[in-house]
C-alpha cells in the first residue's frame, strides 16, 4: 500500500485540458460520441489512392469545420499532421484556460511515427509520374519533430520541445517524458501528446507484413486477422495540481504514472510471453504508486493481430493475474484505428474520458471474444463503471513497450478531506 | 560516462577520433549526385566507415539497415569500453536493466527511400517488409536492444541537431530516477545522396569555393566571417551511462560525469531555420549551469554545436555572449568542421574534451566574424577541463546543453 496522497503533493500531475482531432471529427465531443456509441470510423477513405494497394479501409480525419484553417497562420504551408497537432493544442490550451505566449515554464512533449510523411510522398508520386518533375523542397516536411516544433512555434513556448519517435508507443512515451519533467520542476505546464496522418509508407508498411485487416479491425474477437490504420492527433495540458489549483483551473483527471520497458525480443513479433508488455505495466503501477488490485479497467493496446492481442493478454494476465479475467478491457483502435505515433495520446483520452464519464466505451468488432484469451472485452454498449483507476496500455515495433496510468479526479482521499 | 563507442568517416573508434581531430581535418568523400542534386552546390560529404565486421558479424547485419548496423558497431564499442563485455548476449544471463536511448534526425533515411521508391514506382504490393520495418526511427535503438538484451526503456528522440544531447540526458534521467541501472545513449545518422541534396537544396551545406582544385573541396568553417553551411555527416555514437555508486562499485573508469542537462525553444525560429531568440535561450541556458550549481563563469571549456551554418554560428555565438555577459568566454571548441553535423560524431568529440584530449586549430576558421566576436580553439594545449558545457542550437527552434563534469570530481 503506498502513502496517501494530498493535493499537495509535488509528485500529483493532472489534466486541465485536452484535444483532439480523427476519423470521427475535429475536438473532443466527435471522438467521445463516436466512442460511446460504439462507432467505428475505419471506412473507404479518399487520402491517397489507394487503389493497388492489398487494403482499402482507413479512419481518415474529415475536411476540418469552417473557420478552422482560418484561425491559424500558413495552414495552406502545413503538413496534415502539423495541422492535426495544432488544432487539438489549441483546443486543449483554450479548455486549460491558457493561451500563448506560453513561455519558458512551459514544454512540449510529442510523439510521432512519420511526421510529414505523406507531404514528402508527394516528390514520390511526382518521381512516378511520367514526365514529372519533382521539387525537393517537398521533402523539407519530412522530418518527425515537425508536428511537435509546430505546437512550440503556434503556442510560443520557450521551455523544451521534444519528440519521440518510438513507433506506435511514441506519445505513451511523450507523456511520460512531459510528467518526469513537471516532476522535476523543468515546466510548469506541460503540451503532450501526438499526431500523425495517414501515408502510404505505413499503409503499404503494414501490409507488406499482412498485418493490415481487410475490413474494420476487430481487437481480442475470435478469427480477428489484422490492424487498421487511423490517423489524427491527441493533446493533453499537463500541471502540477498544486498550481492548478492555485490559479483555479478545473483538473479532469490526473496522470498518475508512467512506464517503459523493452522486450529487447524482435524487431516486429511481440514476446509471446508478455514479460516486457507486463513489467511497462507494472513501472507504470509503480511509478503511480497504485497497487494491481486497484485498477478498474484497462484500454488495451488491441491491435487486432492474431500475435499481439494474444501476447498482450499475456502481459495482463501477469500483471493482474486471475483478476484479468474480471477486468473489463477495452481498445480504442477498434473505433478510430491505430494511430501509430498518437495511438497512445488518443488512447490516453479515452481513457480519460471513460473515468470522467462513469462507463468504459466499447470495442467496436463483430463476432465473438476470442475463446483463447478469457478477458472481460467490452461490447456492444458502454458499461458503467465509476472507476477510480485505469492503465493504458502501447506496444511497438522493436519491442518498445509503455503504460499510463490515469485516475480519476478528485481521488478518493481528497474527496475525504 | 563509463564508455565511448564511435562511427564516422574517421574510422571506428576512439582513436580514430582523436587522431581527425588532432589534424583537424575532416575525411570527406563524394557524394553520388547524379540522380537529384543541381549543378554546383555541396559534392562531398562525411560517411561513415562501414567495415563494421569486427562489430557486427554478417550474418546479424544482414537483418540491419546500415544505420542500425552503425548504432550497434557503436553500443559495443561502448560497452567494452566500459568493461562490460559486448552486452548481455550469453544464454541464462539476467537480463540487464539497461535503457537505450537514441536520437537521429532523418531516421534511417536510405530504408524509407526505398520503400517509397518499391511503393510509388512499382507497385504497393512490392513493398519490402525489411525495408518497413528498419525505415521506423526506432529501428535501431531496437536493434541494440535486441543485440544487447537491454531491456529498460527504449526511446528514440527526434529533434534534429540537438537530439545527441537530449538523448544523454534522457538517458542520464532513466539512471536518477531510478529506472535503470545503465542507460546506452547516443545518436545515429546516415546520408543519402537524396538527403544530401535536400540538405544542399535548402542552403544548408557548405559549397566549393570555385573551380580551381585547391577550392573544389568544400569546408565548414564554424564562427568564421565566410561560412556558408555545414558538412554533412554520419555515423553513430554510443555512451555507456551509469549511476556513480554502480560504477565505483565495479570498479569502473569514469569518463565524465553528467552535472546536467537542460533544453529550450526559440518559438522564432522558422521550421528550417534558426531564430533571433538569443536572451530566451540564454536565460534558459544560465537555468541548466544552475542546475548543476555553477554559474557561467565556472565554466573552463565550451564544446559548441557551432557548424558553419550562417545563422546557426550567429544564434550560438550571440546566446553565449548574452549568458556571459560582459565576461570573456572559456575557450570554445567547435569540432564539427571535422566532424560533420549528424550522426554523434561530436558527441563523442565533446567526451574527448572532457578527458583532456589534445585538439587541433578549429576547422575551417581563419577569419573572426565581427559580429560574433568568438574565436574558436586555435589550437595547442588547452587546460584539462573541471566543468564543461556542451551546446547544440537546432534548426527549427530547439536547443540543448549539457554539463558534463571532470571524471575526478564526480
Amino acid at each position: 500500500m503506498g502513502r496517501m496522497p494530498t493535493t499537495s503533493d509535488s509528485r500529483r500531475v493532472v489534466v486541465t485540458g485536452v484535444g483532439a482531432v480523427c476519423g470521427f471529427g475535429w475536438g473532443v465531443e466527435p471522438l467521445e460520441t463516436g466512442l460511446r456509441a460504439g462507432a467505428t470510423a475505419l471506412l473507404p477513405f479518399s487520402r491517397f489512392d489507394h487503389s493497388r494497394h492489398r487494403t482499402h479501409l482507413a479512419a481518415q480525419v474529415p475536411e476540418p469545420p469552417s473557420g478552422v484553417a482560418a484561425s491559424f497562420p500558413a495552414w495552406r504551408r502545413l503538413t496534415q499532421a502539423d495541422r492535426f497537432a495544432l488544432f487539438a493544442a489549441a483546443e486543449a490550451v483554450s479548455q486549460a484556460g491558457l493561451a500563448a505566449p506560453l513561455g519558458p515554464a512551459a514544454g512540449v512533449f510529442f510523439g510521432s511515427s512519420t511526421g510529414g510523411m505523406f507531404e514528402t510522398e508527394l516528390f514520390y508520386r511526382e518521381l512516378a509520374r511520367k514526365g514529372g518533375r519533382p521539387r525537393l523542397s517537398a521533402l523539407a516536411s519530412q522530418p518527425v519533430s515537425g508536428p511537435g516544433d509546430a505546437v512550440g512555434r503556434h503556442l510560443q513556448v520557450a521551455g523544451p520541445v521534444r519528440t519521440i519517435s518510438s513507433a506506435c508507443s511514441s506519445a505513451t512515451l511523450a507523456l511520460g517524458a512531459a510528467l518526469d519533467a513537471i516532476r522535476a520542476g523543468e515546466v510548469e505546464v506541460a503540451i503532450a501528446g501526438g499526431s500523425d496522418s495517414l501515408c502510404q509508407l505505413t499503409y503499404a508498411g503494414f501490409n507488406s507484413l499482412r498485418a493490415v485487416a481487410e475490413g474494420p479491425c476487430r481487437p481480442f474477437r475470435e478469427g480477428r486477422d489484422g490492424m487498421s490504420i487511423g490517423e489524427g492527433a491527441a493533446v493533453f495540458v499537463l500541471e502540477p495540481l498544486a498550481l492548478a489549483l492555485q490559479r483555479g483551473a478545473l483538473p479532469l483527471a490526473e496522470l498518475a504514472g508512467a512506464g517503459s520497458c523493452c522486450d529487447a525480443h524482435h524487431m516486429t513479433a511481440p514476446d509471446p510471453a508478455g514479460e516486457g508488455a507486463a513489467a511497462a505495466v507494472e513501472a507504470a503501477l509503480a511509478d503511480a504508486g497504485v497497487a494491481a488490485g486497484r485498477v478498474d479497467f484497462v484500454n488495451a493496446h488491441g491491435t487486432g493481430t492474431p500475435l499481439n492481442d494474444a501476447a498482450e493478454w499475456r502481459a495482463l494476465e501477469r500483471v493482474f493475474g486471475p483478476r484479468g479475467r474480471l477486468l473489463p478491457l477495452t481498445a480504442t483502435k477498434g473505433a478510430v484505428g491505430h494511430l501509430l505515433g498518437s495511438a497512445g495520446a488518443i488512447e490516453a483520452l479515452a481513457t480519460l474520458l471513460c473515468l470522467r464519464a462513469g462507463e468504459v466505451h466499447p470495442t467496436p468488432g463483430d463476432g465473438p471474444v476470442d475463446p483463447a484469451l478469457p478477458l472481460a472485452l467490452v461490447t456492444g454498449r458502454p458499461l458503467p463503471l465509476r472507476a477510480e483507476v485505469a492503465v493504458s496500455v502501447n506496444l511497438a515495433f522493436g519491442g518498445s513497450n509503455a503504460a499510463l496510468v490515469l485516475s480519476r479526479f478528485p481521488a478518493p482521499a481528497d474527496r475525504a478531506a | 560516462m563509463t564508455g565511448l563507442g564511435t562511427v564516422g568517416a574517421f574510422g571506428c573508434g576512439r582513436q580514430a577520433l582523436e587522431a581527425a581531430l588532432r589534424s583537424a581535418r575532416p575525411a570527406l568523400s563524394l557524394v553520388d549526385r547524379s540522380l537529384y542534386h543541381r549543378t554546383g552546390g555541396a559534392r562531398r560529404a562525411a560517411l561513415a566507415c562501414r567495415n563494421l565486421a569486427g562489430w557486427v558479424p554478417p550474418a546479424e547485419a544482414r537483418r540491419m539497415s546500415a544505420p542500425s548496423r552503425l548504432a550497434v558497431a557503436a553500443a559495443r564499442m561502448a560497452l567494452e569500453d566500459a568493461g562490460l563485455g559486448r552486452g548481455w548476449t550469453s544464454p541464462g544471463r539476467p537480463p540487464a536493466e539497461t535503457a537505450v536511448v537514441v536520437s537521429t534526425a532523418f531516421g534511417p533515411s536510405s530504408c524509407t527511400e526505398g520503400l517509397l521508391q518499391q511503393i510509388f514506382l512499382d507497385s504497393p504490393e512490392s513493398a519490402s517488409p525489411f525495408l518497413f520495418t528498419e525505415s521506423v526511427a526506432n529501428a535501431p535503438a531496437a536493434q541494440i536492444a535486441i543485440a544487447t538484451r537491454a531491456r529498460g526503456a527504449g526511446i528514440t528522440l527526434s529533434q534534429r541537431e540537438a537530439g545527441p544531447l537530449l538523448a544523454v540526458g534522457s538517458g542520464a534521467a532513466e539512471i536518477a530516477l531510478g529506472r535503470s541501472r545503465r542507460a546506452l545513449a547516443g545518436s545515429v545518422e546516415e546520408i543519402t545522396p537524396l538527403l544530401h541534396a535536400v540538405l544542399d537544396r535548402f542552403g544548408a551545406l557548405a559549397r566549393p569555393r570555385g573551380l580551381a582544385e585547391e577550392e573544389q573541396e568544400e569546408v565548414a568553417r564554424p564562427f568564421d566571417r565566410r561560412r556558408d553551411g555545414f558538412l554533412a555527416g554520419e555515423g553513430a555514437t554510443v555512451l555507456v551511462l551509469e549511476e556513480v555508486g554502480e560504477a565505483r562499485r565495479r570498479g569502473a573508469r569514469a569518463l565524465a560525469r553528467v552535472a546536467a542537462w537542460g533544453s529550450a525553444f526559440d518559438s522564432t525560429a522558422a521550421p528550417t531555420g534558426w531564430g533571433e531568440g538569443a536572451a530566451g535561450l540564454a536565460g534558459a541556458l544560465v537555468r541548466c549551469l544552475e542546475r548543476a550549481g555553477l554559474r557561467p563563469g565556472d565554466v573552463d571549456l565550451i564544446v559548441s554545436g557551432a557548424s558553419g551554418s550562417r545563422e546557426g554560428d550567429r544564434l550560438e555565438a550571440l546566446t553565449l555572449h548574452a549568458a556571459w555577459g560582459e565576461a570573456p568566454l572559456p575557450p570554445v571548441l567547435a569540432p564539427k568542421g571535422v566532424t560533420g553535423e549528424y550522426g554523434g560524431g561530436f558527441l563523442a568529440a565533446a567526451l574527448l574534451a572532457v578527458q583532456g584530449v589534445p585538439f587541433g586549430p578549429t576547422a575551417g576558421f581563419a577569419e573572426p566574424d565581427p559580429e560574433l566576436r568568438l574565436f574558436p580553439h586555435g589550437g595547442g594545449p588547452l587546460p584539462t577541463p573541471r566543468n564543461t558545457l556542451v551546446t547544440s542550437l537546432a534548426a527549427g527552434g530547439a536547443a540543448a546543453w549539457l554539463v558534463l563534469a571532470r571524471p575526478e570530481a564526480a
